[in-house]
């Protein structure tokens, strides 16, 4: 006994234990070998033929042994394609040997490689554990997301989380390596990388720009959709998840993506969609309006433009636009016109419209492997065929139309485009592909004309930059809550669109005064990146 | 037709077997490798290994060679594969139950014992009963179906609930011993009214209820109870034997498709019912809706398999202790995480092997009521293994049957190996027939009454 016991205690136990484990494997497959061997040897020659039938119930059997084994092989051996199963085991699974405590998550990066998030080892209370890591903090949080044992996962992290996790082979390298760490039973299992269309220098330079704002940005190219800034503000640390940040009613609401899922009114900007369907059903004329503004019924407060305002705050009057066609409203962003042209192309229009925009739905913007990352576009809720004055509200992208950032920066896209609105997709190796149309191409060519004059002589020239031929619309949008939101939704340079944009700063005043210069900068930038 | 007779001399008949012995000799080998790994994992768990500790391996070896010399000596003839095959599983059962610290007792328990006891019941049944002395079996068909019920009825009395099943006294499960008489009756019934039953009259094709109603009513009678103990797992195993019996012996595949109706129709309503298996097939369509409740078990079990890989920590490595009770239902989840999936997958290659042995001997007896008997013991242990090993990796609901000759447990250990005993019992064959072409030519000239008419030409 004491020799048995020295014995195990020795250092030679070890490797010696690991040949008596191949030895008994062996010697296990070698009995059942001899057994199917000694068939012939052992034939019960003294007993009957057999009978028929029993074949059929020896083959089900095996059959059932065999699915058995393969569904075992999904969980033991391929257990990394099923995430709520990994999340399972790093959680509750005291095994430390357990692979699932180890693997090495594939790494987020962006277009140009630069590092998002990547997982690495530190030194714990209970030893070494596997942590995420995200060098730029609270700048890509929404969009990235976090991967924790305990809160689980969100954004990307959770869109491509098989992948991440090495459970998604795509070439026969993947699958020999998969069979290699499977051989090996190698401790740190790792996985594949998710490269993004995202540019990290952009996205930080929102964030910094936004600061202690809240707002969101989102720039993409309208040719592919491919996301270059998905910025939500204020943010949270995915390097610090905890507890607090769910109980607690938020009254920042730092975990809401605004990018993808914040309801906003968009203001002026919404008359780009205006315009957008006045031309395409051939509205060529133009529309008398008074300088006191104009109002469908004497019992609601008259629409004016915002120079009504900036002329009686200076204590002078204002002569008004007087008879104008929709470029020069457009240009000079007049609500007398807009709220008469919605109610001149009437509610079947108007509804028609938002279901070709889009409105009231989710869109696609990864497709991952576990979960899809979507974006909801906004809510228009149907107004009432006697609600005239609703209509004239919501034509100048007030009253009951809600937008997100995101899906007005697919609507610049889309202008951008030639009226085709392209699929935003933030991972770079999904394929390009369009969600529609929104307008008719020869009406994006004209709304893009205008939109560059907006930007050169109407609404938006402070920001008019040389050589960047800024084209967009700014939007200065009423809520209840305080001061206007400041929009700024455009694309540059306006010949040959290469990036399309959306800026909401909340409560920023003017959109010429808040959001466009943000605008302006990403754009400065995007051209110094070679973007343009 | 020459049939060999029963080998004479001792040296004949110690050559006789030596394919068993080959077999044997090598998965005490294998078995003995794996102890020494499994004792080298004490010291590091602070245990010192004690002389005690080499009483379960070393019974375990005499038990299976003193089997095989009591085959040697009697001139056994039946099946040389299916010992074998016994102790590998057996062993590593053993090996799996000594890590689960089964044995770590300080005296001499009865877990020491109850392997090797099981071995020699096992042998002595077989001796006892091989040259056809099995078949007096029939003639106490209604000893079975009383010895069935009363079963039941008693666990149903005096029984305590524990973990969600009804035991009997003690840690016993008396309801074990039903995988016996159980399908004993139905074999029995079944051979007595062969005829009648394969009789399906009608231009309907449907089952002659005047000879199948005693039949049936002893199934109702016994599974209804056995549903009010919640004991579900042993429903279907029965249920399901019974079936296969029913079709095997008349050679009408109705009965499986009327009892596949039934079963789907009952086991709707059961589901409908009884809360306990609602919970279990909720927590098998998704384990993650309450991972830290319902599923933990089999998710902790899946974890262990997954943390195994495909070759297994190897005894002493790993810790199986993670998962609740894994020394009975379990203990699948255990040998998946020592051994890896390339154990896993051998000692379910010989499963599978035991369950194609088992139904080979049934096709080939020689008598109807062996061919059904082993049959009904076939589909026992075949069902009872898949069910088993399903549930533990999420192929199907869990049942909570133990895995034969492997999972904890004495009463179904003892039951196992009697019914295997029975079976190499049957595959010794018949005694040697003397005026076999006359009698056969008797019998088919005398109309078949039953077991009287077969008994004569013995």
């Amino acid at each position: 006994m004491d020799l048995l016991n020295t014995l195990f205690q020795s250092t030679p136990w070890g490797p010696l234990r690991i040949g008596l484990h191949a030895v008994f494997l062996l010697a296990a497959a070698y009995v059942l070998k001899v057994a199917l061997d000694l068939r012939s040897v052992m034939r019960l020659k003294h007993l009957a033929k057999p009978r028929a039938g029993f074949g059929i119930a020896a083959v089900l059997v095996l059959l059932g042994f065999g699915a058995v084994l393969v569904h075992q092989a999904t969980w033991q051996l391929f257990g990394t394609t099923r995430p709520e199963f990994v999340a399972f085991m790093q959680l509750h699974d005291r095994r430390q040997f357990n692979p699932a405590h180890w693997i090495q998550r594939g790494r987020i990066l962006d277009a140009s490689g630069t590092l998002l998030a990547e997982t690495r080892a530190v030194q714990t209370p209970q030893g070494l554990a596997a942590q995420r890591y995200y060098p730029f903090g609270p700048d890509f949080a929404h969009v990235v997301g976090y991967a924790d044992p305990r809160f689980g996962t969100s954004g990307i992290e959770a869109a491509a989380n098989v992948q991440l996790n090495g459970g998604k082979p795509e070439s026969w390298q993947d699958w020999g390596e998969l069979g290699r760490q499977l051989l090996a039973q190698t401790k740190r299992p790792k996985g594949h990388d998710v490269t993004l269309t995202l540019d990290a220098a952009l996205q930080r330079l929102a964030m910094e720009r936004l600061g202690e704002h809240a707002g969101a940005v989102v720039v993409l190219r309208p040719r592919d959709g491919a996301l270059r800034v998905l910025a939500s503000a204020p943010s949270f640390d995915p390097n610090q998840v905890d507890a607090e940040m769910f109980l607690r009613a938020d009254p920042r609401a730092r975990l809401l993506n605004r990018a993808t899922a914040g309801l906003y009114a968009p203001g002026s900007s919404f008359k780009v969609v205006m315009a957008a369907d006045a031309l395409d059903r051939g509205f060529r004329g133009s529309i008398q309006c008074p300088a006191d503004g104009w109002t469908t019924s004497g019992r609601y407060r008259k629409i004016r433009d915002h120079e009504y305002y900036e002329a009686r705050r200076a204590g002078r009057t204002w002569r008004g636009h007087g008879r104008i066609g929709l470029d020069r409203a457009l240009i000079e962003s007049s609500n007398v016109f807009f709220a008469q042209l919605g109610v001149h192309l009437g509610h079947e229009a108007f509804r028609a419209t938002t279901q070709r925009f889009l409105f009231n739905s989710r869109i696609s913007i990864g497709e991952g492997d576990s979960r899809r990352q979507l974006m909801r576009t906004g809510r228009i809720p149907r107004i009432a065929a006697s609600d005239r004055y609703g209509l004239a509200q919501a034509s100048i992208g007030q009253g009951k139309v809600l937008a997100t950032p995101a899906q007005m920066a697919l609507i610049a896209a889309a202008v951008a485009n030639d009226g085709i609105a392209p699929r935003p997709r933030l991972i770079a190796s999904e394929a390009p592909s369009a969600v529609g149309r929104f307008m008719q191409q020869d009406t994006a060519r004209r709304l893009r004309h205008s939109l560059r004059r907006a930007v050169a002589e109407g609404t938006g020239r402070s920001i008019e930059t040389p050589g960047l031929a800024i084209a967009g619309k700014t939007g200065t949008a009423e809520n209840p809550l305080g001061a206007p939101h400041s929009w700024f939704i455009g694309f540059a340079p306006a010949d040959r669109p290469a990036l399309a944009l959306a800026v909401i700063v909340e409560h920023g005043g003017y959109g010429s005064a808040m959001a466009a210069p943000i605008a302006r900068d990403l754009l400065v930038l995007a051209k110094a990146r070679a973007h343009l | 037709m020459a049939r060999p007779a029963r080998p004479e001399t001792l040296a004949e008949r110690w050559d006789a077997r030596a394919p068993e012995r080959q077999l044997l000799l090598w998965v005490l080998f294998a078995v003995g490798v794996g102890f020494l790994m499994v004792l080298g994992a004490l010291p590091k768990d602070g245990i010192a290994v004690r002389a005690l500790d080499l009483l379960a391996p070393l019974s375990f070896v005499l038990a299976f060679l003193g089997a095989h010399l009591l085959f040697v000596a009697v001139g056994f003839r039946g099946d040389q594969l299916l010992l074998a095959l016994v102790a590998f599983l057996a062993g590593v059962g053993l090996l799996a139950q000594f890590r689960m610290g089964v044995y770590a007792a300080e005296a001499l328990g009865l877990a020491h014992l109850v392997l090797p006891a099981g071995i020699g019941v096992l042998a002595l049944v077989a001796v006892a009963l091989m040259d056809g002395r099995y078949r007096p079996l029939a003639a106490g068909i209604w000893l079975w179906a009383l010895l069935s019920l009363g079963i039941v009825c008693l666990v149903l009395a005096t029984g305590q609930r524990f973990r969600g099943a009804v035991y009997g006294a003690g840690f016993i499960t008396p309801t074990e011993a039903l995988k016996l008489t159980a399908v004993l009756f139905a074999a029995a019934f079944i051979d007595r009214h062969a005829k009648a039953l394969a009789n399906w009259p009608g231009p309907i094709p449907f089952p002659p209820l005047r000879a199948l109603w005693p039949l049936a009513l002893f199934a109702a009678l016994l599974l209804g109870l056995l549903l009010v103990q919640r004991d579900l797992g042993l429903v279907l195993i029965l249920g399901l034997a019974l079936l296969l019996q029913l079709t095997a012996g008349t050679k009408r595949v109705g009965y499986l498709v009327y009892g596949a109706l039934v079963i789907f129709g009952a086991g709707w309503v059961v589901l409908q019912l009884f809360s306990h298996g609602q919970r279990r097939v909720a927590s098998w369509l998704d384990p993650f809706a309450d991972p830290t409740g319902t599923g933990w078990q089999v998710l902790q079990g899946l974890s262990g398999m997954y943390a195994g890989g495909l070759w297994g920590e190897g005894f002493s490595q790993a810790r199986p202790r993670y998962t609740p009770i894994a020394e009975s239902d379990f203990i699948y989840a255990v040998v998946a995480e020592e051994l890896g999936f390339i154990g896993s997958a051998l000692l379910l290659i010989c499963f599978a092997l035991l369950c194609w042995r088992l139904i080979l001997i049934a096709s080939r007896a020689r008598s109807p009521f062996g061919m059904l008997t082993a049959a009904g013991i076939a589909a026992v242990l075949s069902i009872q293994t898949l069910l088993n090993v399903g549930g533990v990796t999420r192929t199907i609901p869990v049942t909570g049957v133990t895995l034969p000759f492997i999972s904890q447990g004495g009463s179904s250990l003892l039951v196992s190996c009697i019914a295997l005993g029975l079976v190499l019992a049957i595959s010794d064959g018949e005694p040697k027939p003397v005026r076999q072409r006359k009698t056969t030519a008797k019998r088919a000239a005398s109309p078949p009454r039953g077991r009287a008419g077969r008994l004569r030409f013995t």
